[in-house]
């Protein structure tokens, strides 16, 4: 489990070439806990802070007061089962999609032989063998965002942080990689949370949703349980039930809800990039 | 490959008629003039023939290619050693860029009187004056270079366990490379202006001097074969830095 207990976040911001760089709060106040082995997802505007409290669980923002615990252990700097899937995707383009994937391995120090026997079962379970010699720029937006999940997957990882994972892609694409994340979370206990400003891709993937209000700092005010959603009852029904889900009343009444509650920070603009 | 084959044909085929227009428009001026400081195409081919059977070429060129490539050799990693860590490091960019500011902008080829009284008037204060030259360019563009490395590419890879080391040899080295080679370009077609001037002084090697040294002897034709080498020289260079660029940053060929 990820708990975060009263957790606030500042970066850094250069306000002019006189002045040094100036604290700016990006979130406050925080409270919450993310299940083992289940998606949750926080949903909030542009600029609220959504990626800050992603970067912190990661280990790659030290929190200005409280602080982050993962299965009771404090989060202090990067751990190594925690894989992060940035928006962007986060692939260097001088290294071919076996050069990204196999790179957890190559920091770890892993010998060449162990890196291949590692990285083959991998790429071959997404679909990437055929593309293993390919540099990111010869790839389709959805095949970028296999690559940067094989990635993660490569360093077997028990916590997944997705940073708006689907919002570069085209509307197609954007439902085969939604499907395609649950079935790499069926084949394992993965604990995923995704930050979006997508509230129908929360509530289609997440079984728990917090919503964001505010920014400067932003904070977490609601909180949303999905039964429907939970992994248990997901994989039970199969695939087929799950995309009645995205027709059925209750998950049109689970949006408005959410879409009032982003509301009542007086600031929406769901649907712009952020 | 094929792809590729095609597009050096192309490029091939581009050059020839570049040359043959430069050649038509040059007998053209030496016929119109009629002076013996505009001797015809052919002449100067003649010259550049000859003294390329007399092993005068190789000497002279030699000389200038030597002292290029010291050049380059004594400020290309130091200047982008200091210049990326300046793009990375606030507190490095605070003592680096001041420097940058004042000595930057400066023709460095004023400083030439200087570097001969510091440096002496033999091989020294030539190569450090284009030493100087290319380090300016280099750590201005290793600075700027640095500075656009996205933050993301950073952090992703720090989330994947990266050290310092790391970062900086797996990402803002990579990340970097092609503008590096850019400007590596660009600094050694001024190093070969600037190696010209240099040569014309106290020294009787390098193809500036040849130039010079026919100028002084009314041997027009050969003149022009000194000056038809010291381009070639220059672009024997950027053919090289292609062919690095090619080497080093495979990933920039698929973008096209």
């Amino acid at each position: 489990m990820v708990a975060i207990r009263d957790l606030a976040l500042e970066y850094q911001r250069v306000a002019g070439v006189a002045s040094g760089p100036v604290r700016v709060p990006a979130v406050s106040e925080i409270d919450c806990e993310f299940r083992t082995a289940a998606i949750s997802a926080i949903v909030g505007p542009s600029g609220c802070g959504k990626t800050s409290i992603i970067q912190a669980i990661a280990g790659l923002l030290t929190p200005a007061a409280g602080d982050i615990s993962i299965d009771g252990t404090p989060v202090h700097g990067v751990r190594p089962r925690t894989a992060v899937i940035f928006q962007d995707f986060g692939l260097l383009p001088w290294r071919t999609v076996e050069g990204n994937v196999e790179l957890p391995l190559v920091l770890a120090g892993t010998r060449r032989v162990e890196r291949r026997g590692r990285v083959d079962p991998v790429l071959n379970e997404l679909g990437l063998s055929a593309f293993r010699g390919f540099y990111p720029a010869g790839l389709s937006g959805g095949m970028k965002q296999r690559v940067a999940i094989a990635r993660a997957l490569v360093s077997e990882p028990d916590i997944l942080l997705m940073d708006e994972p689907f919002s570069s892609l085209d509307a197609l694409t954007r439902e085969t990689a939604q499907e395609f994340l649950l079935q790499v979370r069926r084949s394992r206990p993965l604990t995923i949370l995704l930050v979006t400003h997508s509230i129908e891709e929360a509530v289609y993937l997440a079984e728990t949703i917090f919503v964001m209000q505010g920014r400067n700092p932003g904070t977490i005010r609601t909180r949303f349980d999905i039964s429907e959603n939970r992994l248990e009852s997901r994989f039970a029904i199969g695939a087929g039930d799950v995309q009645d889900f995205r027709s059925s009343p209750r998950y049109l009444e689970l949006c408005g809800s959410i879409r009032a509650a982003l509301r009542e920070s007086g600031r929406t603009d769901d649907g712009a990039a952020e | 490959m094929k792809h590729g084959a095609r597009a050096g044909l192309r490029r091939l085929r581009g050059i020839v008629i570049a040359l043959a227009i430069i050649a038509i428009l040059w007998e053209s001026a030496a016929r119109v003039l009629a002076r013996p400081f505009v001797p015809s195409p052919g002449l100067a081919i003649g010259a550049l023939v000859r003294l390329v059977i007399s092993g005068t070429l190789a000497v002279h060129a030699g000389a200038s290619l030597g002292r290029v490539l010291w050049a380059l050799a004594i400020s290309f990693l130091p200047a982008a050693a200091l210049g990326l860590v300046a793009g990375r490091s606030r507190r490095a960019d605070a003592f680096v860029s001041p420097f940058i500011y004042i000595v930057h902008p400066l023709p460095k080829v004023a400083f030439l009187p200087i570097i001969m009284l510091v440096f002496g008037l033999g091989e020294l204060s030539k190569i450090v004056l284009v030493g100087i030259i290319i380090f300016s360019q280099i750590l201005v563009s290793a600075r700027d270079s640095a500075r656009r490395v996205p933050q993301q590419l950073i952090d992703s890879v720090r989330s994947l366990g990266a050290t310092r080391l790391d970062l900086a040899m797996r990402v803002v080295v990579p990340a970097t490379l092609p503008d590096l080679l850019t400007s590596l370009r660009v600094s050694l077609g001024t190093a070969i202006a600037v190696l010209f001037l240099a040569e014309t002084f106290a020294t009787e090697a390098g193809l500036g001097y040849l130039i010079v040294d026919a100028w002084s002897r009314i041997d027009y034709p050969e003149m022009y074969a000194a000056i038809i080498a010291l381009s070639l020289l220059g672009l024997a260079l950027f053919i090289v830095v292609d062919g690095a660029e090619r080497l080093l940053c495979p990933w920039r060929l698929e973008r096209s």
